[in-house]
């Protein structure tokens, strides 16, 4: 059994007005990609402001690597990517790096050399000079992104990470990811998109108005959904297929995405069945390919569509 | 202790590493020197004597006086020293004032005019009993020779009536001798070597200095919070470091700029003020024109005492001024909410202006008591009058709990209020976070 990284135990946490999160407990094993997931307004960033001690849960406890330290005691162990990115628009960025660096603990000349090799891996060896706010934005995320990771973290900590990247940055920065886990090291991150926590994740918990909808490893999830999915790709005549997908002795639920569907089986009933429809129908088809539900269905299976839209926005009131 | 320091370095460097620092740091003395050096080429410019009329309308010797007094004025000191004045005697007999219109046209014409005047001075009999004499002149603005006209036709006038008395002639000359008073500092005691009138000056620029330091740069540490908090580094920070070490960084960095900014300003100064005479020789004017402002004298205790009170009032204000920059979003609401912080300081400058002619009554002693005023007050107090040292401790250590007292406060404020966004947190809430922070 690999040590408990991360344990949040019954943590509840209420503002003005509302439980942003009730008695959610979630268990973060060393080494691998943990992904908390949920819709806007969920509960994911108020659960990470605890792990980080940012803020103080109302009940509840959080415990990191085991130990009684908070997050900020051991913040030398940490790197945190909040969701409200911030840097000094008018310091420049290798002394903003090193700045980082040593607000972690790490000396000044350490700080200096890892922050340089970071910036030349992240292609940005030539902005070392340049100040914080002549770089585009997803340039000063990346900038972000290596302060989190200048001082090797045995955990990190990304709060929406990849929200608003460009799909070269985004490559870039999920290779990292990937390279840290496989190190053995523990990367906890948020998202709203299941695709990223899909090609990810080794393990997830799922949050929906501040509580547990479901946790585990993604494979163990997936199966439990059984083999009841069939993913559609259209190649004609898509629209012929509405009716069918409608057929409730049948299906249980379509995802019709237009080009492509995720259809779920009634219990029992034979994918041939469908196959058959289909074609009978018209419908020209690219895939048909009966597998484990995608976590998009999961999700909205477990949440419910309405639980899509967040009663409120997750903010900071005293 | 190294992440304080770094919070420190880039608050320092930050500020120290721009343009404005370097631009501001230099005109300083820049300022201050062509505070003097202006007026001193202004007054070697025009150091050939002023022609001056005596219009002598007075029975006796006392047209011949005060002609007399006007033409031995010297500019400076020692018998080789420039005349003043060049002066005309225009006798024109008891009560006859025909002259005088045409004196008059004279009078203020430009230089190039033959016969042109700088001023014409009235002497009639009437003068003797009523002590009034009239002065026309184109200089008459100018405090410094107003008041030495004045000194010489007083003596003059003080010869003539002691003389009309049958005051024998060498009676009078030692009566009429110059006086002058010298003031000395003596504190415990001991001979400080500053005059009563440099010490004013020193207390009067120190506090000065303090004020300026406190707006100028108490209001950074304000801006630089808001800063973090509208552009949203503050939780990485926050995650890192205590918000104590945050506000101390803070407070400490910005501080050690205002230091270094002070002391090159006054170091410079003292530089100009010491070396003027050689100053005024290169620019071709003579040292005698450098002025006669004194050069304060700062002693070693005093130096102790100021920069003791410095430190504490910084960080008393500063820290106010965080804790005020933590309940609000924008530097806008910044300004209104630092109001009263400001008004304080406005208020310890205008009491130490208060309290100078008694630096040792009930209000003074009172005021060195109390955390917020006594940064301005008991430095102050200390360069004008002996304290004694028990005094300065008790203020200085009132001031000290001041400053625990508004770290803590701030510390509270500071800690809930730097990860609020969005409205002005309301008084009561701020009172919240003080009690259960």
């Amino acid at each position: 059994m690999p040590e408990i990284v991360v344990a949040v135990d019954r943590v509840t946490k209420r503002f003005a007005g509302h439980t942003a999160v009730h008695a959610l407990s979630l268990q973060v094993l060393a080494g691998g990609v943990f992904g908390l997931l949920g819709p806007n307004g969920a509960g994911k960033s108020t659960t990470i402001r605890m792990i980080m001690h940012i803020l103080e849960p109302d009940e509840g406890r959080v415990t990191l690597f085991g130990g009684p330290g908070t997050g900020r005691e051991l913040s030398a162990r940490i790197g945190f990517l909040p969701e409200e990115r911030g840097l000094y628009p008018r310091m420049e960025v290798l002394e903003h790096l090193i700045f980082l660096g040593e607000a972690k603990g790490l000396r000044r000349r350490d700080a200096r050399e890892r922050a340089l090799r970071w910036l030349d891996r992240l292609g940005l060896g030539d902005w070392g000079r340049r100040k914080v706010q002549e770089l585009s934005k997803g340039m000063q995320q990346k900038v972000q992104f290596i302060g989190t990771l200048l001082h090797d973290p045995d955990l990190v900590i990304l709060d929406e990470p990849f929200s608003g990247l460009d799909p070269v940055n985004l490559q870039v920065m999920k290779d990292v990811v990937v390279e840290i886990a496989r190190s053995g090291r523990t990367v906890l991150f948020s998202t709203h998109i299941m695709e990223q926590a899909e090609q990810m994740c080794d393990r997830i918990a799922i949050i929906a108005r501040g509580e547990k909808v479901v946790d585990g490893r993604i494979a163990d999830i997936k199966a439990e959904g059984g083999t009841r999915h069939v993913f559609l790709s259209f190649a004609s005549d898509g629209a012929k297929a509405a009716p069918i997908l409608a057929d409730r002795s049948l299906v249980v639920r379509a995802d019709d995405s237009g080009a492509t569907a995720e259809v779920e089986l009634v219990v029992g009933a034979n994918p041939n069945r469908l196959l058959r429809a289909l074609v009978d129908a018209g419908v020209g088809l690219n895939r048909f390919e009966v597998a484990e539900p995608s976590l998009q269905s999961i999700f909205i299976a477990k949440v419910g569509q309405q639980a899509a839209v967040a009663p409120a926005q997750e903010t900071v009131h005293a | 202790m190294r992440k304080l320091f770094a919070v420190i370095r880039r608050e320092f460097m930050v500020r120290v590493n721009t343009r404005a620092f370097v631009i501001s740091t230099v005109l300083g003395p820049v300022l201050m020197g062509s505070l003097f050096v202006v007026p001193m080429l202004l007054e070697s410019r025009d150091r050939a004597p002023k022609r001056i009329v005596v219009l002598d309308a007075a029975s006796g010797e006392f047209g011949a006086r005060i002609t007399g007094a006007l033409a031995a004025a010297r500019r400076g000191e020692g018998a080789d020293a420039p005349p003043r004045y060049e002066v005309i005697r225009v006798q024109s007999g008891v009560g006859n004032l025909a002259p005088f219109d045409s004196l008059m046209l004279l009078t203020g014409a430009k230089r190039e005019v033959p016969g042109a005047l700088v001023g014409l001075v009235l002497v009639t009999d009437s003068a003797i009993d009523t002590g009034r004499l009239h002065y026309y002149g184109s200089n008459v603005g100018s405090l410094s020779e107003m008041g030495d006209l004045q000194r010489t036709i007083r003596q003059a006038v003080i010869a003539e009536r002691l003389g009309r008395e049958g005051v024998d002639p060498s009676v009078l000359a030692r009566a009429t001798a110059p006086v002058s008073l010298e003031t000395s500092r003596v504190s415990n005691g001991q001979l400080s070597g500053e005059s009563g009138e440099s010490s004013f000056i020193l207390a009067y620029v120190m506090s000065f200095l303090l004020y300026m330091a406190l707006l100028l740069y108490g209001t950074q540490v304000m801006g630089s919070v808001v800063e973090e908090k509208s552009n949203r580094i503050m939780e990485v920070l926050v995650s890192s470091l205590t918000p104590f070490e945050l506000m101390l960084g803070k407070v400490v960095g910005v501080g050690s700029v205002a230091l270094l900014q002070l002391g090159i300003w006054t170091g410079s100064a003292k530089l100009l003020t010491s070396q003027r005479a050689a100053i005024a020789g290169m620019l071709g004017a003579a040292p005698s024109d450098a002025g006669s402002m004194p050069i304060p004298a700062i002693s070693g205790s005093l130096l102790a005492v100021y920069l003791t009170f410095f430190v504490l009032g910084f960080f008393l204000y500063s820290a106010a001024y965080a804790a005020v920059a933590a309940t609000v979003s924008t530097q806008q609401e910044a300004q209104q909410a630092a109001m009263p912080v400001t008004l304080c300081i406005v208020a310890g400058l205008m009491l130490m202006f208060g309290l100078l002619d008694e630096p040792n009554g009930t209000l003074a002693r009172t005021l060195s008591m109390i955390p917020l005023f006594a940064p301005f007050v008991t430095p102050v107090r200390y360069s004008l009058s002996p304290l004694p040292l028990s005094e300065v401790l008790a203020s200085a250590g009132m001031t000290g709990l001041g400053v625990l007292g508004v770290a803590w406060v701030a510390a509270r404020i500071y800690r809930v209020g730097i990860l609020m966004y969005g409205k002005r947190a309301s008084v009561a809430e701020i009172f919240r976070w003080i009690r259960t922070g």
